[in-house]
């Protein structure tokens, strides 16, 4: 209770400090007056009772103290004293301040904004429920050379798992699916998926309206349903309830709308699947697979993918293991399929976890990326120590003279600490700004493939991650300092009487924060070099093609069932756009390169020693496709209109023609698609390699024939006029032909390698920022300990220029001192390089590890850079006045 | 040789000064602790203040300025009833204290 009382009046006392302190004040004014008076009465003159009084009273302000220590709560009110002395101080050295506020606010704001980053991508939790225990179910076929997240189980293998497989909880099939759809007179394709029963609760996702899939709205004779995303509610429902009395029209046919899923939810993403459909970002609506009882059982390779949900306590190998051994009795129990052209029936198993394949990409970048910044806010701390040590050396009068008058070491160390510290939360407010600043600006480098990037935000964690580590950072770089100030030994001080008495021991330190820093930063410095040229060498990869075609996608409808009435299609379309003015060529091809859809075929051909299941590429292509796109005619001719009609012409590439026509004219070969050799085709040209899958992986086997006959098509134009002109004549062309048939994903070919080269970009323009700022901060750090090291020595110079030293001379000591710190620094720096850009390595195109360009170009940047950031100091040291100088002290 | 001032009795000191004597001034209360003690009391007037503060931050004094009777202003330090009952714990707590070791050193004479 007196406890609880004691404390109150504690605080009351904090607060009327200045009334407390005035009456303490009085109460021992009128105490030394009442002592005086006795001493008076005894007989003193009033002098010597007055210094009798003062005697015997004791230390006047030894008393005050001890009574303002017991009064209040000490370190509060040592806390306020030192905040306000902090702030005082740190306002009277303005340079300084913002200096250090700023260095920290970059780093932290830097740090902060990638954490937000790898916050959202790689540890907020995904909405399906708990993402950790679904997988994705595989069977990858040895015989085929394709990645093995390709193939997915068989609707009967499927079928046939789900009923024996004891790992999983829940199981489900689906099939992505594009739809058009009409939106106020204009039609679209959005992202779907045909889904069984059980993908909502294999995902745990429950719909934010109505229901989802269940009973009979699988079977194929039952009305047409569908659930849809909750952006296609809002933007073609108005948000209204009453969208699920209503249906939305999908590819011409009604679906009665049964649901409406939470906004988070528009599984399967584009990063979701290994390979998904490229045309498709994100899923809008979901419709029953509706199987019919032939499809569920059929044994052939499907679009499907299929999607688990381990029961718990099941490891992903048990889970393996066990398909394994189905797939395997599968395998005897039913032949190879007929419809998959001589593939033997040898499936394997293999489940891997969803976040893997969704996020395992990105965790590399992620990583590369906090180990980057890590570095930078290291640097910061760095420059901030340094800083912070120039300060106490250059304010070490003031601490001697405060540790003469008694300041205490441990009070003393706890001032210099609360400065720091006051440094480190201005660094932190700025930095969050910083920060947000920052991740508005990243969506705009968004690469498209990295899950959730837009989602990037400061959330709590993401807060108290910045809070932390600036105060971690300002407690780092301020305790060196402080307890360097605090070591200070009094006596030499008050020998020395010295301007500056720095000791030799903290310029040390001093210097060698200056060479870690240059150390990282030629680290970071070569990471970015390196990522560069990377960059560069994809960006300059042949890829075979023009980069100035218009491309879009075609996708026909019920009407255009037949190939007859396809073929006319296609044919009416060519030619409409080939009248186009300006048009030079136009031709479509069943799959764009880059565009993530391949077709892999067996082929044979005649003279030479055929392996079983040797691979090409195939497309489809109409005659004008070449020329279209530009791919150069290496031997031979293009097609031409007679080749539609089934002569078996067909066209290879260089690689193709290197790989199975070694040392002969491939012109006049023959090729055969099928086991039993029952048609061969003719290759009539040869042209060059197209990177058809990425930039960034060396051209395959690849084979073209020709026709008109395609249910959807790329078409690509080349035209001289330019590509928004070019894209209004494409919708024009198309419009007058079937209005209902909709262009979409018109891009150039330069746009799609662009997307292409977008993760790249987004890596390296990030690496290269930090880059930047890290040597910008390491420059203003060794400029920084530059000019204290010449104040500290203007003496010296002032000596060293009356005994005859030109400014030349003493411009290079000082610059030679710099370039002692900054090549040790650079000397350490690339042998840290080198034994750490093996991490680097997969993120490396075209580029050794230790690309010779690379580490030349950085040390002459930094040497360069290094000796311009001491070039300031140095003059001012060259132009010191010798008399002055050595009138200083 | 004075003797140094034990922890902590300095409250008991003044709470029972003030008992004794009614409210008195910082000058009154160290004045009669050095004439009891026979100036054997090693004591600074001022050492006394923090000790001030703290009861009456327990509550168990209340402070009040005052006239003395050569009409010089003093602040004058009353004890109040939770300062009785506290004197009379801490009072009773001293003599246990003490009793202990009395009873402690005569054992090992």
């Amino acid at each position: 209770m007196a406890h609880w009382r004691r404390i109150i009046a504690q605080l009351r006392c904090l607060l009327a400090n200045k009334r407390v302190e005035e009456d303490l004040a009085r109460e021992v004014a009128s105490h030394l007056t009442l002592l005086a008076d006795d001493f008076e009465r005894r007989g003193m003159s009033a002098e010597e009772a007055r210094l009798a009084a003062r005697r015997a009273y004791g230390g006047v302000e030894q008393a005050k103290q001890a009574h303002r220590d017991e009064r209040s709560q000490l370190w509060i009110e040592q806390t306020i004293q030192d905040l306000r002395y902090g702030v005082r101080t740190l306002s009277k050295s303005p340079g300084f301040t913002i200096t250090a506020v700023l260095t920290l606010a970059l780093g932290i704001g830097a740090c902060t904004a990638i954490f937000s980053l790898v916050n959202a991508v790689l540890i907020r939790s995904l909405p399906y429920g708990d993402p950790e225990r679904l997988v994705y179910l595989f069977s990858p076929n040895p015989s085929l050379k394709i990645p093995v997240e390709v193939i997915c189980p068989s609707y009967g293998d499927f079928y046939d798992l789900k009923r024996e497989a004891k790992s999983y909880a829940d199981m489900s099939n689906f099939e992505q699916a594009q739809f058009s759809v009409t939106q106020q007179g204009t039609t679209q394709r959005i992202g779907g998926a045909r889904v069984d029963n059980d993908f909502f609760s294999t995902l745990q996702s429950i719909p934010e309206l109505g229901r989802t899939f269940a009973g009979e709205d699988n079977l194929p004779t039952h009305a047409k349903v569908a659930v849809i995303s909750h952006s296609l509610w809002v933007s073609m429902f108005g948000a209204k309830p009453d969208a699920l009395n209503r249906s939305i029209q999908l590819d011409g046919a009604n679906y009665q709308i049964v649901g409406v899923m939470p906004q988070e939810f528009e599984y399967p993403f584009k990063s979701d699947l290994p390979y998904g459909d490229s045309h498709s970002k994100s899923t809008q609506v979901w419709v029953p697979l509706a199987l019919s009882s032939q499809a569920r059982t059929s044994r052939g390779i499907g679009n499907n993918v299929s999607l688990a949900r381990l029961r718990s306590g099941v490891s992903i190998h048990q889970a393996q293991a066990e398909m394994a051994g189905i797939m395997a009795r599968l395998d005897k129990e039913y032949g190879a399929d007929p419809r998959d052209a001589g593939l033997p029936r040898e499936w394997g198993a293999l489940v891997e976890s969803f976040t893997g394949i969704s996020i395992g990409p990105v965790r590399p970048l992620m990583r590369l990326l906090l180990a980057a910044v890590g570095l930078v806010l290291l640097i910061a701390c760095g420059n901030v120590a340094n800083l912070l040590l120039a300060r106490t050396a250059e304010r070490s009068r003031e601490l001697g003279v405060r540790a003469a008058l008694g300041a205490g070491r441990s009070r003393m160390v706890r001032q210099l600490l609360t400065e720091s510290m006051l440094v480190g939360v201005g660094g932190c407010a700025v930095g969050i700004v910083l920060a947000v600043l920052f991740l508005r600006l990243l969506p705009k480098l968004d690469p498209g493939n990295i899950p959730r990037l837009n989602e990037a935000s400061l959330d709590a964690r993401v807060f108290l991650v910045a809070i932390g580590g600036s105060l971690l950072t300002s407690l780092l770089a301020g305790l060196m300092p402080a307890i360097g100030a605090s070591r200070m030994e009094l006596t030499e001080f008050l020998k020395s009487h010295a301007m500056r008495g720095s000791s030799a021991g903290q310029s040390r330190l001093q210097s060698a924060l200056i060479v870690a820093q240059t150390a990282t930063v030629v680290v970071l410095l070569a990471g970015a070099g390196l990522l560069i040229r990377s960059y560069i060498n994809v960006e300059s990869v042949d890829t075979g093609f023009t980069r100035s075609a218009v491309t879009f996608r075609v996708s026909l409808d019920q009407s255009h069932i037949t190939a007859q009435k396809q073929g006319d299609f296609y044919k009416e379309l060519i030619r409409e756009l080939e009248a186009l003015p300006g048009v030079q060529a136009a031709g479509g091809v069943s799959n764009l390169p880059l565009s993530n859809s391949e077709s892999i075929g067996f082929l044979w051909v005649e003279g030479f020693l055929n392996k079983d299941f040797q691979q090409t590429e195939g497309r489809g292509v109409t005659p004008h496709y070449f020329e279209a796109m530009e791919v150069p005619l290496i031997a031979g001719r293009y097609f031409t209109e007679a080749d539609t009609t089934g002569n078996g012409a067909t066209i290879i590439n260089q690689k193709f023609a290197a790989t199975y026509f070694p040392n002969r004219n491939p012109i006049g070969g023959r090729i055969s698609t099928d086991e039993k050799h029952a048609h061969w085709s003719t290759v009539i040209g040869v042209v060059a390699d197209v990177r058809h899958v990425s930039l960034e992986e060396e051209p395959q086997p690849q084979m073209y024939n020709t026709s008109y006959d395609f249910g959807d098509e790329s078409v690509a134009v080349r035209s001289t006029l330019p590509a928004t002109t070019v894209e209004n004549e494409i919708r024009a062309t198309l419009k007058s032909i079937d209005p209902s048939i909709a262009a979409t994903d018109i891009h150039t070919m330069g746009d799609l390698v662009s997307v292409a080269t977008a993760r790249r970009r987004f890596q390296t323009s990030l690496l290269t920022v930090f880059a930047g700022i890290a040597l910008i901060m390491a420059l203003v750090g060794l400029s920084g300990l530059m000019t204290f090291s010449v104040n500290r020595r203007t003496r010296e110079v002032g000596i060293r220029m009356a005994l005859g030293a030109e400014r030349r001379d003493v411009l290079l000591l000082i610059l030679t001192n710099a370039s002692v710190l900054v090549i040790l620094g650079l000397a350490l720096g690339l042998a840290c390089t080198l034994a750490s850009t093996r991490l680097l390595k997969s993120f490396l195109f075209g580029v050794g590890q230790y690309d010779p360009f690379t580490v030349v170009t950085v040390s002459v940047l930094l040497v360069v850079c290094g000796l311009m950031a001491a070039f300031v100091p140095a003059r001012r040291a060259a132009s010191i006045d010798p008399m002055q100088a050595l009138r200083t002290e | 040789m004075p003797i140094q001032i034990l922890q902590g009795t300095l409250d008991l000191m003044i709470l029972r000064t003030l008992a004794t004597m009614g409210p008195q001034h910082a000058y009154g209360i160290a004045n009669r602790l050095q004439q009891v003690s026979e100036d054997a009391l090693n004591l600074n007037q001022g050492t006394i203040y923090p000790a001030l503060v703290r009861i009456e931050q327990h509550g168990w004094t209340r402070g009040s300025w005052g006239k003395t009777q050569n009409n010089r202003e003093a602040k004058y330090y009353t004890i109040t009833k939770a300062g009785l009952k506290a004197l009379n714990e801490e009072t009773k707590r001293w003599r246990q204290m003490a009793g202990v070791v009395e009873k402690l050193l005569a054992e090992e004479q």
